[in-house]
């Protein structure tokens, strides 16, 4: 039995919960979050011990943390995790700057511990079939990657750069680790954003120049108020390949309340298939645990990940082309 | 002048002149006096298809003429021009207005030293849903401008447009200019910088770019990006497209100014296309014109405008010679 501690139980936090809850050979059996009800409200329906500070968490009975907590304080919670010999999942972005991730893979390593990053995009099927078709040489010479990532500003620290980095580091990073997996390292980054305009919202046009003349473009909005939407485009010699989250829907459910009015409130899976690709991470990280093997995204690719994301703000914010590879 | 303006073509090596055609022959307030085209054959099958006289040469067109439509290749847009100009006759070229900066000044002064109106055929300006939009962000509904994704992707036109003789550049000069030209509207804006990334992918080969993307500053910090591709397949169930995501300071607005369509199987080719209906910008367009020739009023989209969105295209080829950014306007 894989004993897991939850720290940082907002909404993405407390669904880690309930994954893990749900995987046999794992127990949730301690959450932590500096806002004790949060805890309280996570705990409860899984049965799981409320820790009243982080060192609880690091006691003898916990195997693995799983760290959901603002970005900023990723790197502390996953140092202090590795130090106590305790294998760590931690939520993308790994860390806020890329001098914190260097000091992460270092613990990690000396630690001789095992720690994942949630890159889910590696888990949705969409994405998968995406690079597979590309690396079997499906659509010929790839030409233009057009990305987007479209949401509201989620509010509160995320509205805040320092500790989010905004829609760049915190969201877009996503799109980022796929063209890392997918292509490698671009050779040259160009981006422009809208990050002085938080917390009201944030937009970035990044570009990205791969070798072979594959052109990347990601777009990513934290202004839009139609609803969470993923999309992307792959055009090559020998084909197009498209995929849009709003045109691959297979269920839309609305409630009609106690007036009789309709709940516009649709629910869009993420995905048609039957496990969430968090549930699939997740998963994917105890069994790793389980079978002693390397997790599936390391703490190298995270840190891979932050650092191009950090190049992509950096040449936002200095209006420079960033030679990269 | 008669209340029937009487309006030329000259040249039919622009597909857009077959639709500017079209657009002509359904107005009864139009006196159509003829096509003149360098390709005879060309120009005298087209004048017979629609019951028009075939000119000899230009200078007999621009004699009886008001106003001609330009839509030869696009290096012969200046010699056109000038012609029309010294003729004392109002004329719409086809976009891109020019393919140096140097040709599209010349334009530009010949038509003002002979009187003429120069205008620029820049559809994408009078599609309803940016006519719609245009309307907002000018109300204040949006706020000021702060960003804008735009796409205008097509298919590998082939023929004269992929000859850099004829055409003067690839993708990046075919499909940069029209959503410039939306984005100077919509900012009230000068772009400042372009970044590019032009390159030739998708048709190995070929003498011209076919896939770019464009990454444009504008002087009051609206960024923007531009994908000028011909990256849609031939088989792609339609043309292209010209889209824009603007983010504004209050609001958002996303127009697709060719979406309106039926999905079209046909059983006898295995085909799926888009079936297009209602009107095309076109129709708009060659009436502003029309006009504009009938009354002497202003045109809707000047000569400087055609320049100023060559002028960005120009800068994204100087972009991937010099491999970093290009201030405009540019240098001599």
């Amino acid at each position: 039995m894989i004993n897991v501690a939850i720290v940082g139980t907002g909404r993405r936090g407390s669904r880690h919960a309930a994954n893990f809850a749900q995987i046999d050979g794992c127990r949730v059996k301690r959450v932590y979050d500096i806002v004790a009800a949060n805890a309280e409200n996570c705990a409860e329906p899984l049965g799981a011990e409320v820790a009243s500070d982080f060192g609880q968490c690091l006691a003898d009975d916990i195997d693995a943390i799983v760290v959901v907590t603002p970005t900023d304080v990723h790197a502390e919670y996953c140092i202090k995790a590795a130090q106590a010999g305790k294998h760590i999942f931690c939520e993308k972005p790994m860390t806020r700057t890329l001098d914190e991730a260097d000091q992460v893979v270092k613990a990690v390593a000396a630690a001789g511990v095992k720690m994942m990053v949630g890159h889910v995009l590696r888990f949705s099927p969409e994405y998968q079939t995406a690079r597979q078709m590309i690396q079997e040489g499906q659509l010929g010479d790839v030409g233009m990657i057009r990305m987007a990532r479209i949401n509201l500003m989620p509010g509160g620290w995320y509205g805040d750069l320092p500790r989010s980095g905004g829609v760049i580091l915190d969201m877009i990073i996503h799109d980022f680790d796929w063209l890392l997996w997918t292509l490698g390292r671009p050779e040259r980054i160009y981006a422009h954003g809208l990050y002085e305009q938080l917390p009201a919202l944030d937009y970035a046009l990044c570009t990205f120049r791969f070798p072979r003349g594959t052109v990347a473009f990601v777009e990513g909005s934290w202004a839009d108020a139609t609803g969470f939407r993923t999309s992307f485009e792959i055009t090559g010699s020998d084909g197009l390949l498209a995929h849009d989250s709003t045109e691959s829907t297979t269920l839309v459910a609305q409630r009609r309340g106690e007036d009789d009015e309709v709940d516009g409130s649709a629910y869009l899976p993420m995905t048609p298939t039957s496990k969430s690709p968090y549930q699939i991470e997740d998963e994917l990280f105890i069994a790793a645990l389980e079978n002693d093997i390397a997790p599936p995204v390391t703490a190298q690719d995270g840190r891979e990940a932050v650092k191009l994301a950090l190049a992509v703000l950096e040449s936002a914010q200095t209006d420079r082309v960033i030679y990269y590879a | 002048m008669s209340d029937k303006p009487r309006i030329g073509m000259i040249s039919f090596a622009h597909m857009h002149a077959f639709s500017y055609l079209n657009v002509l022959l359904s107005m009864p307030d139009v006196e159509l006096i003829g096509i003149a085209d360098d390709d005879t054959e060309r120009g005298k099958q087209v004048a017979d298809e629609a019951g028009l006289p075939y000119l000899n040469s230009e200078e007999a067109l621009l004699e009886r003429a008001d106003g001609v439509i330009v839509t030869t290749e696009n290096v012969r847009h200046r010699e056109k021009v000038l012609q029309a100009a010294q003729a004392g006759v109002d004329v719409m070229c086809e976009k891109p207005l020019a393919t140096t900066m140097e040709d599209g000044r010349e334009m530009i002064s010949a038509c003002r030293e002979g009187g003429v109106q120069l205008m620029t055929a820049f559809p994408c300006r009078f599609a309803p849903a940016f006519v719609e939009a245009r309307q907002m962000i000018e109300a204040g509904d949006l706020g000021r401008i702060l960003a804008i994704s735009a796409t205008n992707r097509g298919r590998n036109p082939g023929g004269w447009f992929v000859q850099p003789e004829l055409s003067g550049g690839g993708t990046a000069l075919d499909h940069t200019v029209h959503m410039v030209d939306l984005m100077r509207v919509v900012t009230g804006q000068e772009p400042v910088t372009v970044y590019a990334e032009l390159d030739t992918v998708y048709n190995p080969g070929l003498e011209v770019e076919d896939c770019g993307l464009l990454s444009i500053e504008f002087v009051d910090g609206c960024i923007a990006a531009l994908d000028c591709s011909w990256s849609r397949p031939p088989h792609y169930p339609v043309w292209g497209d010209a889209t824009m995501t603007i983010i504004g300071e209050r609001g958002n607005v996303a127009v697709d100014l060719f979406r309106e369509h039926l999905d079209y199987y046909n059983n006898n080719d295995q085909s799926y296309t888009w079936a297009g209906y209602g009107e095309t910008p076109d129709d708009d367009l060659v009436r502003a014109f029309v006009q504009s020739v009938r009354s002497g009023e202003p045109v809707p989209v000047t000569g400087e405008d055609g320049l100023r969105a060559v002028e960005v295209a120009l800068a994204a080829y100087k972009s991937v010679e010099h491999g970093g950014l290009v201030s405009l306007p540019l240098q001599q």
